[in-house]
């Protein structure tokens, strides 16, 4: 069976450390995807590895059919993956309605946008994109401005600006209010379905609120992948990660 | 509320009154020789006019784009040499006899006028060329800086050693480039049939309406999508990669566009001097205009231009004033620091935080009668951000 996002014998080699060894990952159309593991597992390796952050040393990426390992990052952005980085990572010195205006964008090259005025006429489209992550009183407000949960929602609304289809958050909760949790857990449950999506967090009763299959990586493989109960119930998982505790209490 | 659709006009208010801003400045500046009728003074002011071009072209590639340029005064000697070479060929039958050389080729035994001169007997070939060749050369460094990723300090360190090499390599040539003591003894520039006297209004209307041009070409670049994308670039470069774009080539283009304007003041210093020297492209030069452009406010195109102006103006005063002959370095420099340690974001910010001052007064009256309190803030903040005066 072939997916939407087939990872197959991925790795890679950074001088003698292998942060990322012959993983293999089949995920859906439409389909929300959790990865966890302990630090250094290498969950945002792989994610690297996807967006073409990082080059892998073998193994193979297809995404829709198409080869992603030996493309630039743009290129892979245009085919459509759109990654939500660790650290909140949007314009600050730029309005929100003016982030997203960046973002969308279908036409990518130079002497197009030289001759585009700086503010389109999609500005219903973009206003209800903010409106969909909480963040339409802010239009005309200096990204700077924003706190740290708007900024994580703002960059999700920019990458749904950018019609990305396929999406990869990095962390989106780390740094988050309870509320704010579950806010975001409300945002991805709306985009399932429509986007691929590739989370990964650490927020186990997070993960719980939104994942169908979980991926656990350990030591840059793959430990075990199933439902969030079959997972905890996994002694492996829980001997590495979970510790005692299992899932819904970490 | 800064932004189009709701006022139904196709630009938006800030950018409106920014037009209105710069065009009267540039209205001021063309109306000034009116005023003061002093061709010695005239010709002065035209070479102030001249530096804003320069500094209001490296505000494009830093403060839009964030391409901290210290070999600005590149672009700006090569101009100036290009149209420093037409210039000379036209005295060639006056001072050595037709189908002669130029005289400092004579002095350095140099027997026929080397390839690359022939083309500048032609004059628009010249001003064609005094832009692109600055166009040119930066096009291939920023080329190989921005597709290999390089950025920040270690842009302004290559950018500073292009300016060494350009500047040592025109000096070493001195057969042909006429060394230490540059292209002297040049004719007097004639375009369409207009005399362009360095000591004459012409040349000053001359220099006045490039700086126009180039003015409301850059703001046009500024507000494009391509501007807004370059100022994300600024902000977060690898995030605006991920969306897609090819960051390397907006680079380039802030790059080459500020070259070539820079080329093109270049050609007007010439014009206004009357020689080309390798002090234009002087590390000292270079360095000046990022202290004028980081007075004025490098984040708005206007601001750097009066910076360089005013800083400029003020220097050259200094220097002539007696008292402060062996000071006015110092003056200088601790202007500079004030300015970077008080208004980080230039003498352009002074407006906005002005305007913010005067909004806080009016009380919450007026407040309340905008929007939600909230979005009347920031949309000044937005303001600062680009600049408008």
């Amino acid at each position: 069976m072939s997916g939407h996002l087939q990872i197959t014998d991925l790795t890679v080699d950074f001088g003698g450390f292998t942060a990322v060894k012959d993983l293999g990952l089949t995920i859906n159309k439409g389909e929300l995807r959790c990865l966890i593991g302990p630090n250094g597992a290498g969950k945002t390796t792989t994610l690297d590895l996807i967006c073409g952050k990082t080059k892998p040393t073998r193994g193979s990426i297809k995404y829709d059919g198409k080869e992603l390992a030996s493309l630039e990052e743009y290129k892979i952005a245009r085919a459509g993956v759109g990654r939500k980085f660790q650290i909140p990572s949007v314009f600050k010195q730029l309005t929100v309605y003016e982030n997203l205006e960046v973002a969308n964008c279908k036409n990518t090259g130079v002497f197009a946008n030289l001759f585009r005025p700086g503010h389109s006429s999609h500005r219903d489209g973009l206003e209800k994109l903010a409106e969909f992550v909480g963040l339409a009183d802010q239009l005309d407000l200096p990204a700077a401005y924003l706190s740290h949960g708007q900024t994580q929602w703002l960059e999700i609304a920019l990458l749904l600006a950018r019609d990305s289809e396929l999406i990869l958050l990095d962390e989106p909760t780390a740094g988050m209010t309870a509320q704010e949790t579950h806010k975001t857990a409300e945002i991805c449950n709306r985009l399932k379905g429509k986007h691929t999506i590739v989370v990964v967090e650490h927020d186990m009763g997070f993960v719980r609120e939104i994942c169908d299959v979980i991926s656990v990586m350990h030591q840059g493989q793959l430990l075990a992948e199933g439902t969030a109960d079959e997972i905890s119930a996994d002694p492996q998982v829980r001997e590495v990660y979970l510790g005692s505790m299992g899932i819904g209490d970490a | 509320m800064a932004l189009p659709s709701k006022s139904g006009l196709p630009i938006s208010r800030q950018t409106l009154i920014q037009l209105i801003v710069y065009g009267l400045v540039c209205l001021a500046i063309f109306i000034f020789p009116f005023i003061l009728d002093n061709d010695f003074l005239l010709n002065r002011y035209a070479r102030y006019l001249v530096l804003a071009m320069v500094a209001m072209a490296l505000s494009l590639s830093w403060g839009y784009a964030g391409i901290l340029n210290l070999g600005q005064a590149m672009a700006f000697g090569l101009g100036s040499y290009c149209m420093a070479m037409a210039l000379k060929l036209r005295t060639v039958p006056v001072h050595t006899g037709a189908g002669g050389l130029p005289d400092f080729m004579v002095w350095n035994n140099v027997e026929s006028l080397p390839w690359f001169w022939v083309p500048f007997y032609n004059m628009p070939f010249a001003i064609i060329a005094g832009i692109g060749v600055p166009v040119a050369v930066s096009f291939l460094l920023g080329w190989f800086m921005f597709k290999g990723r390089i950025t920040g300090v270690y842009v302004a360190i290559i950018t500073l050693a292009a300016l060494v090499v350009a500047n040592l390599l025109i000096i070493d040539a001195q057969s042909v480039t006429g060394g230490f003591n540059g292209i002297t003894d040049l004719a007097q520039l004639e375009l369409f049939g207009f005399t362009f006297d360095a000591y004459s209004k012409s040349t000053y209307f001359l220099v006045a309406g490039c700086l126009t041009v180039s003015l409301f070409v850059a703001l046009m670049v500024t507000k494009s999508k391509a501007g807004l994308v370059l100022q994300a670039v600024r902000d977060h470069e690898d995030r605006v990669r991920f969306f897609g774009y090819d960051v390397a080539s907006f680079k380039v283009l802030a790059f080459c566009v500020s070259a070539g304007i820079a080329g093109l003041a270049g050609m007007l210093y010439t014009v206004v001097l009357e020689f080309a020297s390798p002090t234009f492209l002087d590390v000292s030069l270079s360095l000046s205009i990022v202290i004028w452009v980081a007075v004025g406010g490098r984040q708005s195109l206007l601001g750097a231009a009066l910076g360089a102006i005013l800083v400029a103006g003020t220097q050259s005063s200094l220097q002539e004033n007696e008292f402060f002959l062996d000071t006015w370095m110092l003056i200088m420099g601790a202007l500079f620091v004030l300015v970077v340690l008080f208004l980080p974001n230039g003498l352009a910010s002074l407006v906005d935080i002005i305007g913010r001052a005067l909004k806080r007064g009016r009380g919450p009256a007026q407040r309340s009668t905008s929007s939600p309190a909230q979005t009347s803030e920031p949309a000044e903040a937005n303001v600062s951000k680009q600049g408008a005066e």
